[in-house]
């Protein structure tokens, strides 16, 4: 159940650090110092910084930075990573050729 | 479309246990594995499992996965390799890739045992070739022969980071050092002191500064933590390697369940479906069961397998209610012996002071990997008597009791508790046969005979690396930290089908060193 | 907290976000009010982001010239986040004579408007996209059509308003909305917080008409889902905005390599409603990949990463209502905008601020009255 929440609480200012030059979505090549620019910027949520950046967008739909990005954002906004919903997931689970996607075999499993 | 009792996405562990219950009533069941091998992470353990006879303890993860697909085919389970399911939709409908062809098939029930992967951590570097994550070093060692790397530092101790340091070592690699942010050890201490006496230096309370390299990983920066987890200045620790492995945890491999609209949580064990203890979501008839569901070891998860099919059973009418419950009361007993102890689930990030018998926890064993002499005489497995008799350096409460088992007089004692901690009866006389030795899991039992004249001792110590000494070749003996303590010669080298690939290797030390050599290095140099 | 503003905007997808925009810009307080967890949640992120004129009806083409010739080159720069604006043309696909019929009859609408469409073969499609299958014999040519990146131009407008001191709440889902002495004044969320303002927007999609029901209004909706599925990135290719007479799929490549292509499979008005993150279906990717590849044999063998699906909110006539309501006054509403509401969204925005501060809208929205709706005979 969705909560009211206030997109104008501050989080101070954006202070650059020094690692923020760190690679965290590998698929995309986002980094920490845009992740956390982002988060000065409204987006508030994995989601939003999903679509704002694409990170956790490319080849494995944030299989692996999905926690990087949750601990980055929740840092930023001082708040337990739990509290954050990760991204949504969706088919396929994996990537897969559009010619496979699009031969949809008739009948069922194929016997060994 | 075509459809089945039960469709079971993963042939791991708990995967394929549930399978075989459900198909054991009755049900038509096909499993689907992505990989080209069933099994999930079984056939890449190598080691012994623990627990007890119920959850095949002493028994090694890949021969339980041979057991469970010969069960699996025996009861007429169809298991469908490199087959991705892609998507779970409405009405339980999953498509699945087989070949370059999409399929649809429905299930009355959908088992989602998608098992989990591996965590990462950012540093500069880290994108580097020859960083990788620690399971996968070991699919690379143990499924396809190929050794991850020549020279390796392993971030985490937890059990992952120490079965696969233990094993890096087992194929030939070395090992720089073992690195956790932590300030103790998060993995067994049985696991951890068998890598320790290789001599790998731990380094607890350190994280990775950055790994070197342009093309490559040619080397690695540690430095230690302050209570923030921030690198202290000045204390950094240079290693030169070409691979790094991140043992940093897992997280469930939950997205399928998440697609298909269950309802999630985020548990200490990771984001993952919401569901009742028969594993079923909040999606009626879709179960989830193993690291899915949060993660543990296989052999639970092997449990949570059963639990889910016979729930399954029931719900499609194969099973009566009373039967369900009879099996479900079972194999919750069998699951909650092992979630108890100091590694239990509840126990997570709090570290325990004393064991359940009051015995202070080693800070050495926590720190550094391994145990000093004189702590372990508090230990009711460290014993000294005339004559050949076990000493067994197992110090934490964790759920197993193979040794108890395995010794035919009886020597051994641990109790109706699994996680009790065990006593060596000293009423009883050593017969030496090794069982024991074999049979422990974590390879913490040692026999030894302090003095078999001449001012000399023998250790007989379990044995995992080839090649193989023979009788009467010259050697160093090592002590719990690794370090080479004094020259000794091998007495034998025993090797029976009963013991499972863990050699027995007797060495003669001066009788001073009976309690500290406990490894031994092929050639004289130090 | 005070919850008054000149301005309560209902909904925070790219039609609320623009309007607060430039409504701040105009110095005027707003605050917009977001159902979900998530800026940008509904249609706004949720589509082709073609920003096209061709194909669309009489009475909202002129908002999209407006907005193509005013607002969109501009759009990044004024925002200063990259929206992936391109204006390199729309291409609507024909196999077959059927089809050009459908396309000559789209093209002839489109120039009696005014608008720069126009038939061309087969060949002539496959110079401006040499990817194009050589059963392609014609194709409608739109040059001024473009694409942009739809998740990122909603947040870019969000951003800034946020900056501009538009205050946003998120999860803050509007049941009712209130008269005051008369005049639309209040809105209640579902959790009973109330929001004042002298003027209230409803732009929330399909969920506008609910609201606008406890004042009295209604405008005749239907809910459709769309899908749509992602590719890996591909080394570029076109920039072309792409439909087809048969409808079969539609989409470009994005800024970052990815074929964004949106489909049906034909069962979409029949799907159940559900709660929760909008589904996919089981056979709409499978069919959307054996369109594209009927056009595209070269994009076999991109790998599908992801698909997603978001609901339309269809208007009884297939253009939205943009328009201020004179039995409740103090209400404007701006939904329906029935799959294309996207790409005339930074105007939609623009001229909503105008009416919101009784200012006339540079572009003539009679024709998107509410009360337009009438029996035929």
């Amino acid at each position: 159940m969705s909560k009211l929440y206030s997109r104008n609480e501050d989080i101070g200012e954006f202070v650059p650090a020094p690692d923020d030059d760190l690679i965290i979505c590998r698929c995309e090549e986002i980094t920490k110092g845009e992740i956390r620019r982002a988060v000065h910027d409204g987006m508030r949520t994995i989601t939003e910084v999903r679509r704002f950046l694409r990170a956790g967008m490319g080849l494995c739909q944030g299989q692996t930075c999905g926690r990087l990005v949750q601990g980055i954002i929740s840092r930023e906004l001082n708040m337990q990573p739990a509290n954050l919903t990760p991204a949504p997931s969706r088919a396929p689970m994996r990537p897969i050729e559009m010619y496979v996607l699009g031969d949809e075999k008739e009948g069922g499993v194929p016997n060994d | 479309m075509e459809r089945y009792d039960l469709v079971v996405v993963g042939a791991g562990p708990s995967g394929l246990s549930a399978a075989i219950e459900a198909a054991k009533c009755g049900l038509t069941v096909v499993v689907f594995d992505e990989n080209s091998r069933p099994g999930g992470q079984l056939f890449k353990q190598i080691h012994k499992f623990f627990g007890s006879k119920e959850h095949n303890a002493k028994i090694r993860g890949f021969r339980i996965g041979e057991n469970l697909l010969k069960e699996a085919s025996a009861c007429g389970v169809k298991v469908i390799l490199n087959a991705t399911v892609i998507g779970l939709f409405r009405q339980r409908e999953v498509t699945v890739r087989i070949g370059n062809e999409i399929v649809h098939v429905k299930g009355d029930a959908i088992l989602i045992a998608t098992g989990a992967s591996e965590n990462m951590v950012p540093f500069p570097g880290w994108t580097l070739p020859g960083v990788i994550g620690a399971g996968a070093a070991q699919t690379m060692m143990n499924l396809h022969h190929i050794k991850p790397g020549k020279r390796i530092l392993m971030l985490g101790t937890g059990n992952v980071g120490l079965v696969v340091s233990y094993q890096l070592l087992q194929a030939g690699c070395e090992l720089a050092a073992l690195v956790d942010a932590a300030p103790r050890v998060g993995g067994y201490g049985v696991h951890a002191a068998k890598v320790a006496r290789c001599s790998v230096p731990f380094y607890l309370s350190h994280t990775i500064v950055r790994a070197e390299g342009e093309e490559f990983v040619t080397g690695v920066v540690i430095a230690e933590v302050d209570h923030s987890f921030k690198p202290i200045p000045g204390t950094e620790k240079h290693f030169e390697v070409d691979t790094i492995c991140l043992a940093v945890g897992l997280s469930p491999m939950s997205q399928l369940c998440k697609m298909a609209g269950c309802e999630m949580t985020q548990a200490p064990t990771g984001y993952a479906p919401v569901c009742d203890k028969t594993g079923q979501t909040s999606l009626p008839g879709v179960y989830v069961a193993g690291d899915v569901s949060g993660i543990e070891e296989a052999s639970s998860a092997m449990i949570e397998g059963r639990i889910a099919g016979a729930a399954v059973a029931e719900r499609l009418g194969f099973l009566g209610a009373a039967e369900r419950d009879e099996r479900l009361k079972q194999y919750e007993a069998a699951l909650s012996s092992l979630r108890k102890g100091m590694f239990a689930p509840e126990n997570r990030g709090k570290a325990p002071k004393k064991t359940e018998e009051g015995l202070p926890i080693s800070m050495n064993l926590l720190q550094k990997g391994y145990m000093d002499e004189a702590e372990l005489e508090a230990y009711p497995g460290m014993i000294h008597m005339p004559g050949l008799h076990p000493v067994i350096e197992c110090t934490q409460n964790i759920p197993c009791n193979p040794c108890q088992d395995a010794c035919p007089r009886g020597c051994i004692k641990i109790g109706a508790d699994l996680t009790a901690l065990p006593s060596v009866d000293v009423s009883k006389s050593c017969s030496g046969c090794g069982m024991c030795v074999a049979s422990c899991s974590g390879q913490a039992i040692f026999l030894v005979n302090e003095d078999v004249g001449e001012g000399f001792a023998e250790v007989t110590m379990p044995y995992e690396f080839l090649p193989l000494p023979r009788p009467g070749e010259r050697g160093m003996a090592l002590d719990r930290s690794g370090t080479p303590v004094c020259p000794c010669e091998v007495v034998s080298l025993r090797s029976a089908p009963a013991f499972d690939q863990t050699n027995l290797l007797t060495i003669r030390v001066p009788a001073q060193m009976a309690g500290r050599a406990r490894q031994y290095r092929v050639g004289g140099a130090v | 907290m005070t919850n008054t503003a000149d301005v309560i905007i209902v909904g925070g997808g790219i039609i609320g976000n623009a309007t607060a925009y430039y409504l701040a810009k105009k110095g005027v307080s707003v605050i917009v009010l977001e159902g979900s967890d998530y800026i940008g949640n509904g249609g706004s992120s949720r589509n082709g982001g073609g920003v096209r004129q061709s194909g669309r009806d009489k009475r909202e083409l002129p908002i999209a010239i407006w907005g193509i010739q005013t607002i969109w080159p501009w759009l990044s720069e004024e925002l200063g986040v990259d929206c992936e604006y391109y204006q390199k043309g729309n291409l609507r696909l024909g196999k077959t004579e059927q089809h050009l019929k459908t396309l000559q009859a789209l093209t002839d609408n489109a120039k009696s408007c005014g608008l720069d469409v126009s038939m061309i073969t087969g060949d002539t499609a496959r110079e401006i996209c040499p990817y194009l299958t050589h059963e392609v014999i014609g194709a409608s040519w739109c040059p001024t059509d473009g694409h942009a990146n739809p998740m990122v131009t909603t947040l870019a407008f969000y951003r800034r308003a946020r900056q501009l001191g538009v205050r946003f709440f998120t999860g803050a889902r509007v049941t009712e909305v209130k008269k005051l002495g008369g005049r639309a004044r209040e809105v209640v969320t579902c959790e009973g917080d109330r929001f004042e303002g002298a003027t209230i927007i409803l732009a929330a999609g399909y969920g506008s008409r609910a609201i606008a029901n406890t004042v009295g209004i209604d405008v005749p909706m239907s809910q459709q889902i769309d899908e749509a599925l992602v590719t890996e990135a591909q080394p570029p290719m076109f920039w072309q905005m792409l439909g087809t007479a048969a409808a079969d799929f539609y989409g470009h490549q994005t800024q970052h390599g990815s074929f964004v292509f949106g489909g049906a499979s034909g069962i979409e008005d029949f799907l159940e409603e559900t709660e929760g993150i909008p589904p996919t279906n089981s056979l709409t990717s499978s069919a959307v990949c054996r369109g594209i590849m009927g056009y595209f044999p070269a994009l076999r063998e991109a790998k599908i990463v992801r698909t997603w699906s978001g609901w339309l909110d269809i208007c009884a006539d297939k253009v939205p209502v943009i328009s201020p309501v004179c039995e409740v006054p103090g209400l404007i509403l701006a939904c329906g905008f029935s799959g294309h509401g996207f790409g005339i969204g930074p105007a939609v925005g623009k001229l909503l601020s105008q009416l919101a501060v009784g200012d006339q809208p540079e572009v003539d929205l009679h024709a998107l009255r509410y009360d337009r709706f009438k029996a035929n005979k």
